[in-house]
């Protein structure tokens, strides 16, 4: 099975930029003052996800 | 386009930078990718007094508040004062940082640098592998900006460093994840910035009052990325202010996430590039405070790129003497603190309570990481064991 990506909720998302300088995989950019992932990149790891303080990045699919 | 040096970022470290890079009379460029120098404000506000001595400011406008000193609450709430009464003059303030960074770049530009607004780099230009200048956005243009020195003074999400080569990735371990409202109509008239420590409260980090004005106060929080979980700073703030009734009255006049490097320095010269302030992490991982480094390293980046211009000499040789600098003034710091960061983080609540217990009469000659550990080794003999790393580094 294919793992979800991380996936960044730009209407909560405040353009800290928190994710990007954690991303081990350099899987995030800061794209129109929003985070976004690049889903070529990002190898599910979760540490965006924890990181980010105000809870914008949720999974793949699982995003309301 | 074609300059002596161009500098990625606006902040304090970027426009310090560019003042004495200017003022040595190279032909600088500063580029800032957002719409107005020092917007969105990502910081606590908080500032040593020692500022005043670098005399890069004028006017009071930036200045919120001056502050008498700092108090320290353990988890279990006994308070340290570190207040000016004991400790001479060497006091702090509290900022309004958007008009702060504003007077940084103005001091820029009054010497000479070159400003764009709306321009952000997406990479270095190279010819042969040798750094000739970056390449930036600016509007729907692509822009080539030559230049002998790129300045990566990009913040903790530094990409200048990254196309470098230098490994800016920060480990979970080694961020502090914030989030911070502006709260008006509180009850927390005080000269003090207050610092809640806990596991609880903040897991690896701290909650902050730092006030404004005689009802207005930053209260933020930074826990550590490797304890933090989907959104959990702002809970725990959120958490924090509903168990402060002066505090829960408050309405936010404004909030801000943010992200803090709380990590060893990295390498800071290249051939051809300088990393400057949060992109070199020159950021004091206790407190998380990274202006006064910001500034004191960028005065140094300036003078030693003026000079490289002079001489015309870029390589990273003749630019380490930047390195060479910045360790003399703040690197043992910093890298003490790094430990004394580690030795905390391995503390139990209990521990900490205990140790604030025993420092709470004590009258403190300084405001400084240092001598809290001082203070602590003269209480707790048997503390020495684990302390003594940061003695000998405190010695040297």
């Amino acid at each position: 099975m294919v793992k979800p990506k991380a996936f960044v909720r730009k209407e909560i998302c405040l353009a800290c930029g928190a994710c990007i300088s954690v991303c081990p995989q350099d899987a995030l950019l800061m794209v129109t003052g929003k985070a976004l992932v690049n889903n070529k990149l990002c190898n599910s790891c979760s540490i965006c996800v924890k990181t980010c303080p105000v809870g914008a990045i949720t999974w793949e699919g699982t995003e309301p | 386009m074609n300059y002596d040096v161009v500098v990625v970022g606006s902040g304090p470290a970027g426009s310090v930078t560019a003042r004495f890079a200017a003022e040595a009379g190279a032909k600088v460029l500063m580029i800032e990718r957002r719409a107005e120098v020092g917007v969105p404000v990502l910081c606590g506000e908080g500032i040593s007094q020692k500022v005043d001595a670098f005399n890069l400011l004028e006017g009071k406008r930036w200045i919120a508040n001056k502050m008498e000193g700092a108090r320290i609450f353990s988890p279990n709430g006994t308070m340290i004062t570190l207040s000016a009464e004991y400790a001479g003059s060497e006091t702090g303030y509290v900022l309004y940082r958007d008009i702060f960074d504003k007077e940084l770049a103005r001091g820029a530009v009054r010497k000479g640098a070159h400003l764009m607004l709306n321009t952000g780099a997406i990479g270095l230009l190279k010819k042969n592998g040798t750094i000739k200048g970056v390449m930036a956005q600016h509007f729907d243009e692509t822009l080539e900006i030559e230049a002998d020195v790129v300045v990566g003074a990009d913040g903790a999400e530094s990409r200048i460093g990254k196309w470098a080569g230098i490994q800016t990735t920060l480990k979970p371990y080694d961020l502090e994840t914030c989030a911070q409202y502006t709260l008006t109509n509180i009850d927390w008239e005080s000269p003090y910035c207050d610092f809640f420590l806990g596991k609880k409260k903040a897991p690896g980090g701290y909650v902050w009052v730092f006030p404004k004005g005689k009802d207005v106060a930053n209260v933020g929080i930074g826990i550590l990325a490797s304890l933090s979980g989907s959104g959990k700073a702002l809970k725990l703030l959120d958490q924090f202010i509903a168990s402060y009734p002066e505090l829960k009255k408050g309405e936010p006049l404004r909030f801000l996430a943010g992200a803090d490097p709380v990590a060893e320095p990295v390498e800071s010269v290249r051939d051809h590039l300088v990393l400057v302030g949060d992109a070199a992490r020159h950021v004091d991982p206790i407190t998380g405070g990274g202006l006064m480094t910001a500034i004191e390293g960028g005065k140094i980046a300036g003078e030693v790129i003026g000079k490289a211009v002079e001489q015309q000499q870029f390589d990273q040789q003749f630019l380490s003497d930047y390195e060479t600098r910045w360790k003399e003034a703040f690197g043992k710091k910093l890298h003490r603190n790094y430990i004394a960061k580690e030795i905390m983080l391995d503390m139990e609540d209990k521990t900490l309570d205990m140790l604030a217990d025993s420092l709470k009469d004590y009258k403190f000659e300084e405001f400084s990481t240092l001598s809290i550990i001082k203070a602590l080794v003269g209480k707790h003999p048997s503390l020495l064991v684990k302390l003594a790393p940061l003695m000998k580094l405190a010695r040297a």
